[in-house]
């Protein structure tokens, strides 16, 4: 008898193996960033299309944060480029780099083959810093950095970049950073001081790419010198909020995004606050991208397709991960309750993010930008 | 005996795998160093932008290891010196049984372990303020060049430690007892008669130390946010961010110098001494 049993788990164990063998199918997934952003892939969206698409699975792997993480995608696809197919079926990346590789040829065109690709009208979806990448992107979702600081510890809240300059003179070590290695917000914070200090930050962001521009930074990066001395260090964007959180320091640039995350999930001081100064901060998307010669590149369309849906952008960016949606916010309408709309914008009003919500210069002066940082500044 | 021949195929696998794995990449990354892919030359352009970025990180890595190994010196030798001439016999076993305890702990854990206890309100700083030695407005983050050293020299000193303990358990006593006998105090005996003749070991596991010390990544960039940072870090950037394997080959050439100094002393050291023996 017991053979028998055994014999008749066996086959139809391979009656299961072999039929799941066949459906089974795994799109790949790279995305650019910081943790939450592969947990937005692990935990949400992949489930989600396993769920609309059975047979199905989703593979995300994440890359890192800031330019560093998206160059290591694109390095991936030059690697694969003389291949007829690639690994790589969805990419997460940034501005800078996604337009290195429309400029390089690593993606494909998509936009107009799926049905949300006309619910996105923004700026961003078409220019990444000043190149062209109309058609190759969808944006995943856009998102701003700030200021946080904890209100018990700061009496008269700075509202400018040359308050904060004053103020943290004032208070050795208590604003911190964390310089331009380690994750984005460090880099919108000296990007901020460029656009505060360096010259016309119009010029900056729209162009055209003129050298002769950059003649006030020296003496910006000269002053950020020197205001380096009087800050504390933080060894990331999530180093920052720690910090903020145990009290090792009062103010500092952060992510909105992960901020709220993090006060929701009862990771930070509830009391801790956001602020836009003046002259305004960069924020970026992050974009939805195909590669040139990805396998599954249907597969991959259907992918951004439900994760550019009214339904997911609501539900999973602003709902569960608090960024600001990547297509038209009145799509969402009507899908959104108020309360969860309200929420992103607890302590950065929309009117302060149209006057001072910035995008990154041009990719041109963005490069300059960073390396001056590293021979003026941490040199 | 094995003949010549033999020989040579024994250890021409491993003398492959070492062409292979290491010296084709290690010539290869000195080579590229001097390759400037931008202007399509070979030139010293990327010594020059490394020079200009990162002279700073240059010197602190120089400063960093140099102190790091001065201190893993000091406490290798007090340390190895109490097991061999200690005279509570408890105390000795307990520091045996302690000291070796970092060598099993990777780098990037050291770091993390140090981060928490490091850390402004860590667990350094929050025990001294319980015991009431400092105020919580007193306290001040270690996690910065100091961080730096205090991991590496946690991690290392068990390491050289090892060896010259090993050392001076192998030196011959009568030595050590005619000097006791002779009334010598144990600072004398260590500095007079014992370090002396462990002076090569204690060389080796210094330079080893040093060339480790050197090469580790993790530790810098989770314990100092700062700048400047030490050239790994430097190097990682200019490859992760840039894809720039030029500069970052220069900043290797430059870590290999570095290590080279100290390799060459050891080298002459040794060849001297083998030369006074064959004679």
């Amino acid at each position: 008898m017991a053979p028998k049993i055994a014999k008749l788990f066996a086959s139809v164990a391979m009656a299961l193996v072999t039929t799941g063998a066949a459906h089974a199918e795994t799109l790949y997934v790279a995305t650019g960033g910081s943790q939450n952003m592969v947990d937005y892939v692990t935990d949400y969206l992949g489930p989600l299309f396993t769920e609309h698409n059975p047979g199905w699975t989703v593979q995300a792997v994440g890359t890192g944060p800031g330019d560093a993480g998206s160059q290591a995608i694109l390095e991936k696809l030059s690697a694969q480029k003389d291949q007829d197919v690639w690994d790589t079926d969805v990419i997460v990346v940034n501005q800078l780099k996604t337009a290195e590789m429309v400029e390089a040829g690593l993606l494909q065109k998509y936009r107009s083959d799926i049905k949300t690709g006309d619910m996105v009208t923004s700026d961003v979806s078409r220019k990444a810093l000043g190149t062209d990448v109309d058609g190759f992107v969808m944006p995943m979702f856009s998102s701003q950095t700030a200021i946080a600081y904890n209100p018990d510890m700061v009496e008269q809240v700075p509202q400018s970049l040359e308050e904060i300059k004053a103020w943290a003179s004032a208070h050795p070590g208590a604003f911190g950073y964390n310089g331009i290695k380690n994750g984005m917000s460090g880099v919108a914070f000296a990007t901020a001081w460029i656009y505060a200090f360096g010259g016309d930050a119009a010029k900056l962001i729209d162009g055209p790419y003129d050298k002769a521009d950059e003649a006030g930074w020296d003496q910006a990066f000269a002053d950020l010198k020197a205001f380096n001395q009087t800050v504390t260090f933080t060894p990331g964007n999530a180093g920052t909020l720690d910090m903020l959180n145990r009290g090792e320091i009062v103010m500092g640039p952060v992510w909105v995004d992960m901020f709220y995350t993090w006060q929701a999930d009862g990771r930070l001081n509830p009391n801790l606050k956001l602020m836009l100064p003046e002259p305004g901060m960069p924020g970026q998307p992050y974009y939805y991208a195909i590669p040139a010669k990805a396998a599954h590149a249907e597969a991959a369309r259907k992918f951004i397709e439900l994760a550019t849906s009214p339904e997911v952008q609501a539900e999973g960016i602003v709902k569960k991960f608090n960024w600001y949606p990547g297509i038209d916010a009145k799509h969402l309408e009507g899908i959104l309750d108020q309360a969860s709309w309200d929420k992103l914008f607890t302590d950065v009003s929309p009117e302060d993010l149209a006057a001072k919500a910035k995008p990154f210069p041009l990719g041109a002066y963005f490069s300059d930008l960073l390396e001056q940082y590293e021979t003026k500044v941490s040199n | 005996m094995i003949s010549r021949k033999a020989s040579l195929v024994l250890v021409g696998p491993a003398l492959a795998l070492m062409a292979t794995l290491f010296l084709l990449p290690l010539g290869y990354s000195l080579i590229w160093a001097f390759r400037e892919e931008e202007a399509d030359r070979w030139g010293l352009g990327n010594f020059a932008k490394a020079w200009e970025f990162y002279s700073a990180d240059i010197l602190f890595s120089l400063v960093i290891v140099t102190l790091s190994t001065v201190l893993i010196g000091i406490f290798s030798i007090a340390i190895a010196g109490y097991l061999t001439l200690g005279r509570i016999p408890w105390a000795v076993a307990l520091l045996r049984w302690l000291y070796r305890w970092p060598l099993f702990i990777p780098f990037v854990v050291a770091a993390q372990v140090m981060r928490t206890f490091l850390a402004k309100n860590g667990m350094m700083n929050n025990a001294l303020v319980e015991l009431g030695l400092l105020t919580p407005f007193q306290t001040a983050s270690f996690l910065d060049w100091r961080g730096i050293v205090i991991t590496f020299v946690w991690k290392q000193t068990p390491f050289v430690t090892l060896l010259v303990a090993g050392a001076m358990a192998s030196l011959d006593r009568s030595m050590i007892e005619a000097a006791q006998n002779l009334g010598a105090r144990r600072g004398r005996i260590l500095f007079g008669i014992v370090v002396p003749q462990v002076a090569q070991t204690l060389m080796v596991g210094l330079i080893l130390s040093y060339v480790t010390m050197m090469s580790v990544l993790s530790v810098p960039m989770m314990i100092n946010a700062q700048q400047p940072t030490m050239l790994t870090v430097d190097m990682a950037w200019r490859i992760n961010a840039y894809g720039d394997y030029g500069v970052a080959n220069a900043l290797g050439f430059i870590a290999y110098l570095m290590t080279a100094c100290v390799t060459w002393v050891y080298l002459r050291k040794e060849l001297r001494e083998r030369g006074a023996h064959a004679r």
